[in-house]
């Protein structure tokens, strides 16, 4: 190897921006291990074997997010912060929450440094609401018996984080999101991270199991963050599987290039306008992307053939959509047998870019255009709905 | 069908509706003796042992019976025992008050699968119910003296004992379902069992969950078992969606197989049987499921460029011009693009400037994914041994002897004999006389064709630097792979084909 080469490594090694995920995981949890071992030797009965645990815990769980559709990554880191609760002194805890997290900044992808602030920043406050949280139920608390006050304690403290968490982050990109979609993960969040709290030390009078505990009770969580990764890897293959067929029609020349994904675009901002709901917009979505599809599959080109009529093309792609109950809807879409305005929207959205072709400029006159209609009418809410955005 | 770490786990798999009817009375007596004995135990136990507590055995019953209606099989194939940890968490709930008892009342509720209940096939819930029972008893049986014997709860005796607590409870399961599929498919017992060998290391992190839920339901009763059951049924949940997922990109996929079928009628079921044989190759080589699986969608798309060919070239009988054979060709750079714009699959996508240096060389080389060869192979066997406009197709051994002909050449020869090897071990035919869906043609397809766009054009072999190719040649799977090289590699594939004939 190179003295030019080294020194790449090296400089490779210094940029955590372009280590693998697997890397960033690796190295909190094998610097925990080793300080573990050593205070295994040195300190076995003092808090810190298990602050540690939890920090390099902490630090590799920032690198593991839950991402249900529809709803922000939420880390698993936050399941070990309602354990570092209620694992020592406030201040032991304040210490290993900075190193965990000052750990988290060094490692994490994020490309800006701002960005790197931002996420620590909301991580502080969300550590701070679950530990204010958890002290003002178990001080103020009126439940007799203290199991149940301890567990409420830690949900609400759980509730809590997730809460600051999610509302400093919608801050920042300054729209609310109370929507429901995704709950299951916040849900797995703070009963994982209830469940690791109380049988780390357990309740007054009831030993706890140690580390052992939260290491066993993680393994549904990280169970849990697989199959949602499963879900976010599968989603997007579906996604580029459409947006790559999507693009064949353009490359057989049969229409101009980014066709496909303006017509996309301008569907869906219709159908917003016009109020079409998620499952009409999201198959509205996939028959401007295959419009064209079916136009392949005649015979194109052929200057001695017959030329190649705008219905047929309809009509063959409906056809070919059909054959999936998946794609079912917006099969009716494209050949008008859904009787929504949905395909009034597809017709104006295609005929418009048509004589467009993505430029702006030519945006009144294509509209004037429509409005003439070449041969049949356009649907007027549509038109409207097109002079409006 | 419900699985345990690789193995049917309960009677549902294994007692068909087609079962001839010998068989159906001896399993029934099996299934009735099975429920017997497990009753015999039962009133053994409670004759000889204190009574559990109602209220954990109804939690524990309904936890149990609940995992069993979850059941999902996951990706790699072990699902997540939960009805197996269920078992645990009862024994360890039910130390100092009947354990195995307790055990075996819980297990009973493992029969109460809903599509069971709801079909009233009584034999398998009498034999999931016997079963499950006689297997939580068993790994009661194994866990309860170490506790005892220790006189703690403290973790690491609880995590001990767990071991052989999960191994009864495999073996008894073992050897019962060893028994039903013996009996109902009628084969020897020791052949079922070395089929079914059980993987304890996958169901021992169950065990220990098992015995720590067990532990805090000790301590802190039911209210505990929401924080434990959630981030299970989270994860179930998401697994689920994401199988249905799995389905809609499926369908995707079909969507491009449809469109290239209503282009061009004689490929139908192409993609898929190239899939197959694809698929076939990766397990040859020991590919792991993921790998197999990206591999599958590789081959199923790899027509996907014909669609930018316009039919009347695409089934244009007589020779093409260069202009055309242009046209043509440039379906093996779409498909390429298309590919690469999936990130799944662009690793595996052909590189067109990659690929001729190395065909000489056998192209083992390790740096490049090995996947276009053996789509490329199997694109090229599934060409052989299927009827064509312009030929009918050759048969099986025809084509073998051209994959090894041009093995090391145009084609890899470890793909080549892995190819081989599965289907002479599977025993399947194809090719002339085995076609699935023998094609109708106006006028008969040529066996030879000479003058027919067909392959005996091609063997005078000067058609290399001439673009007049036949469209077959163009379209060709193998000389998806020899794009850098068209003419000379063409023209070499030309030659061997028209030799053999």
């Amino acid at each position: 190897m190179s003295a030019v080469t080294t020194v790449h490594s090296v400089i490779q090694i210094g940029r955590p921006e372009s280590m693998s995920r697997r890397t960033r995981i690796a190295i909190p949890l094998m610097l925990g291990a080793v300080a573990v071992g050593v205070i295994e030797l040195v300190d076995p009965k003092g808090p810190w074997l298990v602050l540690v645990f939890l920090g390099s815990a902490i630090a590799a769980g920032e690198m593991l997010n839950l991402r249900p559709a529809g709803r922000v990554a939420l880390p698993l880191s936050y399941a070990f912060f309602l354990v570092v609760v209620r694992a020592g002194t406030p201040a032991e805890v304040i210490v290993t929450i900075v190193v965990a997290l000052g750990l988290a900044f060094i490692l994490s992808p994020e490309p800006t440094l701002w960005r790197r602030i931002y996420t620590t920043a909301v991580r502080l406050a969300a550590i701070l609401a679950a530990l204010i949280t958890y002290r003002l139920i178990l001080d103020y608390g009126g439940l007799a018996d203290q199991r149940w006050l301890v567990l409420l304690a830690l949900v609400f403290a759980g509730v809590a984080e997730i809460v600051v968490s999610d509302g400093l982050i919608a801050l920042s990109a300054r729209q609310a999101n109370f929507a429901t979609h995704g709950r299951t993960a916040d849900l797995a969040i703070i009963t994982t991270g209830a469940l690791m709290a109380i049988s780390y030390n357990g309740i007054e009078g009831h030993a706890g199991m140690g580390l052992w505990g939260p290491v066993l009770f993680a393994i549904p969580l990280l169970a849990a963050w697989f199959a949602f990764e499963q879900v976010v890897a599968i989603r997007r293959t579906h996604d580029q599987t459409i947006a790559a067929l999507s693009l064949v029609p353009e490359l057989a020349g049969i229409v101009r290039p980014g066709h496909a994904t303006r017509v996309a675009g301008l569907s869906q901002r219709l159908g917003s306008e016009l109020g079409l709901g998620g499952d009409q917009l999201s198959a509205l979505q996939s028959a401007a992307l295959l419009h064209h599809l079916g136009h392949l599959c005649l015979d194109f080109g052929d200057p001695s053939g017959a030329p190649v009529h705008e219905a047929d093309v309809a009509t063959k792609g409906a056809e070919i959509l059909r054959q999936t109950a998946e794609l079912t809807p917006s099969a009716a879409i494209l050949d008008g047998t859904d009787g929504t305005i949905a395909s009034d929207i597809l017709r104006v959205a295609s005929a418009y870019d048509e004589i467009s072709n993505g430029d702006e400029t030519l945006r009144d006159s294509a509209i004037e255009e429509l409005h003439r209609g070449p041969g049949y009418s356009y649907d007027v809410r549509v038109l409207a709905a097109l002079e409006r955005i | 069908m419900q699985i345990i770490q690789g193995q049917p786990r309960s009677a549902d798999a294994v007692i068909g509706d087609q079962v001839k009817s010998r068989t159906i009375d001896s399993l029934t007596v099996f299934c009735l003796g099975l429920g017997a004995f497990t009753i015999a135990v039962a009133a053994v136990l409670a004759r000889n042992s204190p009574l559990p507590d109602v209220a954990p055995l109804l939690v524990f019953a309904a936890l149990f019976a609940l995992a069993e209606n979850q059941v999902a099989v996951l990706p790699n194939r072990a699902s997540a025992s939960a009805s197996f940890m269920r078992a645990m968490a009862a024994i360890v709930a039910f130390q100092g008050q009947g354990p195995l008892l307790g055990a075996l009342i819980v297990g009973l509720a493992g029969g109460l699968y809903w599509p069971h209940l709801r079909s009233g096939d009584w034999r398998k819930i009498l034999f999931n119910s016997s079963n499950f029972a006689l297997s939580s008893c068993a790994a009661a049986a194994a866990f309860t003296p170490i506790v005892h014997g220790s006189g703690e709860r403290a973790s690491t005796v609880l995590l001990l004992a767990s071991v052989p607590a999960a191994l009864a409870f495999s073996l008894v399961n073992l050897l019962l379902l060893g028994a039903v599929v013996s009996i109902s498919t009628d084969t020897s017992y020791s052949a079922v069992l070395r089929e079914l060998r059980p993987r304890i290391v996958q169901i021992l992190p169950f065990a220990l969950l098992g015995v720590f839920m067990g532990r805090l339901y000790l301590d802190y009763g039911a209210v505990i078992i929401p924080l434990f059951v959630v981030p299970i049924l989270v994860a179930r949940q998401a697994f689920a969606s994401f199988l249905a997922l799995k389905d809609s990109h499926q369908a995707t996929v079909r969507i491009l197989i449809g469109a290239l079928e209503a282009k061009d009628p004689y490929t139908a079921g192409h993609a898929e049987r190239v899939a197959g044989y694809a698929v076939m190759i990766g397990r040859e080589m020991r590919f792991n499921t993921a790998r197999i699986e990206r591999l599958r969608f590789a081959a199923l798309m790899h027509d996907v460029g014909k669609l930018v060919v316009p039919n009347h070239l695409l089934n244009k009988p007589g020779k093409l011009t260069a202009e055309e054979f242009d046209i043509v060709r440039s379906h093996e750079a779409v498909s390429v693009e298309i590919l690469t714009r999936i990130d799944f699959l662009a690793p595996v996508a052909p590189s067109a400037t990659s690929e001729a240096h190395s065909m000489s060389a056998g192209a083992d080389d390790s740096a490049r994914p090995i996947e276009p060869f053996i789509v490329a192979v199997a694109d090229a066997y599934d060409a052989m041994t299927s009827t064509r406009s312009y030929r009918k197709a050759l048969p099986q051994e025809v084509a073998f002897e051209e994959l090894r002909k041009n093995a090391g050449k145009q084609f890899n020869a470890e793909v080549v004999e892995s190819l081989i090897g599965a289907l002479t071990r599977s025993g399947a035919q194809h090719g002339a006389g085995f076609e699935e869906e023998p094609h109708e043609f106006a006028v008969e397809p040529p066996t030879v064709g000479t003058g027919s766009a067909g392959l005996g054009d091609l063997a005078d072999a000067q058609a290399a630097d001439s673009p007049a190719i036949a469209q077959d040649q163009a379209l060709m799977a193998s000389s998806r792979i020899n794009e850098a090289a068209k003419g000379r590699e063409l023209m070499r594939e030309n030659s061997t084909e028209g030799a053999s004939l």
